[in-house]
């Protein structure tokens, strides 16, 4: 089923692509399709009726299973990314009107998105979590860069990609870690590992965690996609992408439950990323970028609140993570209206849109106050959880973490009251004009903004559901519930007073001028990326040189040092002196005619004198008792040095003269290929080369050879295969040297007539 | 194994190594064939000791040399033999094109090197 799902995505992202821009925004309904049956399958599988996971085998040696397997917790997000999707696909034909160009591409990358993001969340191991992962990390960069002739977009989808990309590769590291000491890779069965090496795993799953979901110091990202089409910014910014690292570390919670650093580094980086991302917020003017700094924000919140581990944190956690995808999904989408229907996204510009834009206001509005916890809505019933959560705790992590979640809220609050203020809210003497609605935009929309009421309606339902969920993370999290309306607790005080003074601040810092909040470490990532492409054309410059003799160089000084780990283990017992004198006199002769090849300046006298070192060899052969070998090198040195003097006969008689520096390199670099040869040998003498030759080779010769020369039948018999090879090489060779002859030969003629 | 075919096989590698480092083709051509001939005394070398020819008639394997690092080392003899010729023939073709012995920088990969970075 999960398959089918799949492969129902990527052939609807297949024709997408195919059918270019033809379709126009039809498209989108076509790719709304496989979602909705998605989400539509999802929903069955809830409350508690969790679908037998399928596997299908991958690399079997190595283990590796493709295994969907999804818990409760995966089947909620499972339903909120397809339904969400199913929703922001009709938004997207909305968004894209009748304004063709770039539909067929954006379905088809986005559909592949979104198989990509079920995938990852119907994930049963770690590999199947990670591959889809990775494409993830691929479709949303394509997805960013998608206004491809706009650069912002393109250095933005850059950005991003090595951001996301690079905490893939620490993914795969902690991964890899988390696999060495497991059997099996399931979720279910994971155990921690222990000392150095589980603190490694968890620094580095941490860390592209924290790069996925945008977390600080890696939240640079996340301002930045919002270059991206505003169906993109809604889906994959809300409730998707930027959750996958939420997912994953809901889904290692119970793994490493006992881990200190686990716990320590995901709360002080996501109160970090909560407390920042909102101020952050609060300094946009772009209605866009104020909720691309509230996602940060929040997803710091609930990385805090997993991070925490404690049975009520979590359960708020998860509540938060519905209410999330919920609210900010439907925010975006408005603000993608408004940037439609009135050229503006900016809120210095935005005035009174309350009336003109009724639907739009009243989405916002429910969805705001949704975001900033206030009844009778979803957010309200998880912010609650939150804060009771915050009570749970005891001594420093109160009065740090505790106080931290609270002026958080605040700042949450505040943000909110901002962005709605400054959006509907009308000014005087101004006045903007607004396109006429667009129906599929405005009704995704209000779908997403009745959800956050109907999800306070129903709360008991989704209370079912959060409960489910958050016990798959820590089972002690089932006791809780979400309240409609909790009464006067000391939880509900302290959200009023958050309320309260949230309010205060956003409309105190409304419309005042507050400077401009830049992502500080965006522009280090571009240097780094910039930097990297100039070091590569460096660094080509020094090692694409175009000499020959230095390539040869370096070549030579890599092989000889690859007999490096030879030299700490060499044994000499399987050495001897020689095997005859006369063998010590022929070396003796062919070392010395060598020389001579190398160093005499005459031409003639170096071809020779390598006649003379093949001489010398024939001598050597017939010595060893390889009289064939003896044979045959006679005819080929005798060939060959007629060959050389042919071929060099229009040459001056003697060598050019070579500089004298780099000669002396060329000795050591000799020295030290020699070297590395003579140790590569007497390391190959270590195993046994003295034992007699295989008794068969002579029985079977006569035998089934019909030749007493063992040679001979070797070649012509045993491996009569490689032989013919051999004589095809020769006949190629053959063939090669006419045709040159040939082209030789033309180009003298055109010179004579020259 | 034999020092001295070990030690022949190291020096003719490093004679070898100096001629292909050269900028003058002929002489790398050269350096090639003693590479060739550095291949087979390390096969002969690792063949075990010399004796008495391979002739099944004449003598026992107890006697002889081992047969089969000889039918290896024939194959390469006479392969490199193949490669040395075709490599003399487009050195020839190449000195007659270009009038000269030297092996001149390629002047396409120091372009790759040379283009700036887009990024």
């Amino acid at each position: 089923m999960f398959l089918t799902l799949l492969a129902i995505s990527g052939l609807v992202s297949v024709i997408a692509a195919a059918s270019r821009d033809k379709l126009g925004k039809a498209v989108f309904y076509i790719a709304a399709t496989p979602l909705a049956a998605a989400a539509v399958v999802s929903a069955s599988w809830l409350p508690d009726n969790l679908p037998s996971s399928q596997s299908v085998s991958w690399v079997d040696n190595a283990g590796l299973i493709f295994n969907f397997a999804p818990g409760s917790f995966q089947a909620v997000v499972s339903f909120l990314v397809a339904a969400i999707g199913a929703l922001i696909m009709v938004y997207a034909a909305g968004y894209f009107g009748n304004d063709r160009e770039g539909t067929g591409r954006f379905a088809a990358v986005l559909s592949l998105f979104a198989a990509s993001m079920l995938g990852l969340v119907w994930a049963g191991n770690i590999w199947t979590l990670f591959i889809f992962w990775e494409l993830t990390s691929i479709t949303s960069f394509l997805l960013i860069g998608h206004k491809s002739t706009k650069p912002s977009a393109l250095q933005s989808a850059r950005r991003a990609l090595v951001i996301t990309a690079g905490g893939g590769l620490c993914l795969l590291g902690g991964l890899l870690i988390l696999a060495e000491g497991n059997a099996s890779t399931a979720f279910t069965s994971l155990s921690a590992p222990t000392g150095a090496t589980g603190t490694a795993a968890v620094v580095l799953i941490i860390t592209a965690i924290a790069t996925k979901s945008a977390q600080f110091p890696f939240h640079i990202w996340l301002p930045g996609a919002m270059d991206a089409p505003t169906p993109v910014s809604a889906y994959l910014h809300s409730a998707t992408m930027v959750k996958a690292g939420i997912i994953l570390l809901a889904l290692l919670t119970p793994t490493f439950a006992s881990s200190e650093t686990w716990s320590t580094a995901a709360i002080a980086i996501g109160v970090i990323t909560m407390l920042w991302g909102a101020i952050g917020a609060l300094r946009q003017f772009d209605a866009k970028l104020i909720l691309a700094w509230g996602t940060v924000s929040q997803l710091g919140l609930i990385v805090t609140l997993l991070g925490l581990g404690e049975p009520k944190a979590v359960f708020a956690g998860v509540s938060l993570f519905v209410a999330h995808a919920i609210f900010k999904a439907a925010l975006f989408m408005v603000v993608g209206e408004i940037d439609i229907r009135t050229k503006t996204r900016d809120i210095r510009e935005l005035s009174g849109l309350a009336k003109s834009m009724p639907v739009a206001f009243f989405v916002a509005l429910v969805s705001g106050l949704s975001m900033a916890g206030i009844p009778p809505l979803l957010g309200f019933a998880a912010k609650e959880a939150a804060v009771e959560a915050v009570l749970k705790l005891e001594g420093l992590t109160l009065w740090t973490t505790g106080a931290a979640i609270i002026f958080g809220s605040v700042l949450t609050v505040a943000y909110t009251t901002r962005l709605l203020i400054g959006v509907f809210g009308s000014s005087e003497g101004r006045s903007i004009e607004v396109a006429k609605v667009r129906l599929e935009m405005t009704a995704p929309a209000a779908v997403l903004g009745t959800a956050s009421f109907l999800g306070y309606v129903f709360i008991d339902q989704i209370n079912t559901l959060v409960i489910e969920a958050s016990g798959e993370i820590n089972s002690q999290a089932e006791l809780y519930v979400l309240y409609r309306w909790p009464g006067i607790t000391d939880a509900f005080l302290i959200s009023v007073a958050v309320v309260l003074a949230g309010t205060i601040v956003g409309a105190l810092v409304s419309r005042s001028k507050v400077s401009e909040a830049r992502a500080l470490g965006a522009e280090l990532v571009d240097k780094a990326v910039d930097g990297t492409i100039r070091f590569a054309g460096k660094f080509t410059r020094v090692v694409q040189h175009g000499s020959l003799p230095i390539y040869v160089v370096v070549m030579s000084l890599v092989a000889a040092a690859s007999t490096i780990p030879f030299w700490f283990s060499l044994e000499i017992d399987g050495l001897y002196r020689y095997d005859n004198n006369a063998q010590v006199v022929l070396a003796i002769f062919i070392g010395l005619a060598a020389l001579v090849v190398a160093f005499t300046k005459s031409r003639l006298g170096a071809v020779l004198a390598l006649g003379f070192v093949g001489l010398g060899m024939a001598g050597l052969f017939i010595n060893h008792g390889a009289a064939d070998l003896a044979l045959t090198q006679l005819l080929v040195e005798t060939i060959i040095v007629v060959g050389f003097v042919l071929g060099f006969s229009h040459l001056s008689s003697s060598f050019p003269p070579v500089g004298r520096i780099w000669q002396e390199i060329r000795i050591v670099v000799s020295v030290l290929v020699a070297t590395g040869v003579g140790v590569g040998l007497v390391a190959v003498s270590s195993s046994d080369v003295n034992s007699k030759p295989v008794d068969d080779f002579f029985s079977q010769s006569v035998t089934t050879g019909g030749g007493n020369n063992v040679v001979n039948v070797i070649l012509t018999d045993m491996r009569a295969l490689d032989t013919l090879g051999e004589v095809v090489v020769l006949a190629v060779v053959v063939v090669g040297i006419v045709a040159l002859s040939k082209a030789v030969k033309e180009h003298k003629t055109v010179g004579v007539e020259r | 194994m034999s020092t001295t075919l070990i030690l022949l096989a190291a020096f003719l590698a490093g004679v070898a190594t100096y001629l292909v480092t050269s900028r003058i083709l002929s002489r790398i051509l050269l350096g090639f064939v003693i590479y060739g001939h550095v291949v087979v005394i390390a096969l002969l070398a690792a063949g075990g000791k010399a004796g008495e020819a391979p002739l099944a008639d004449q003598t026992s394997a107890i006697d002889s040399s081992d047969p089969l690092p000889q039918a290896l080392s024939l194959t390469a003899i006479v392969i490199s033999f193949g490669l040395t010729l075709f490599m003399l023939a487009l050195a020839r073709a190449s000195q007659l094109h270009t009038g000269t012995d030297l092996v001149e920088d390629d002047l396409e990969d120091k372009s790759i090197g040379l283009e700036e970075s887009h990024g």
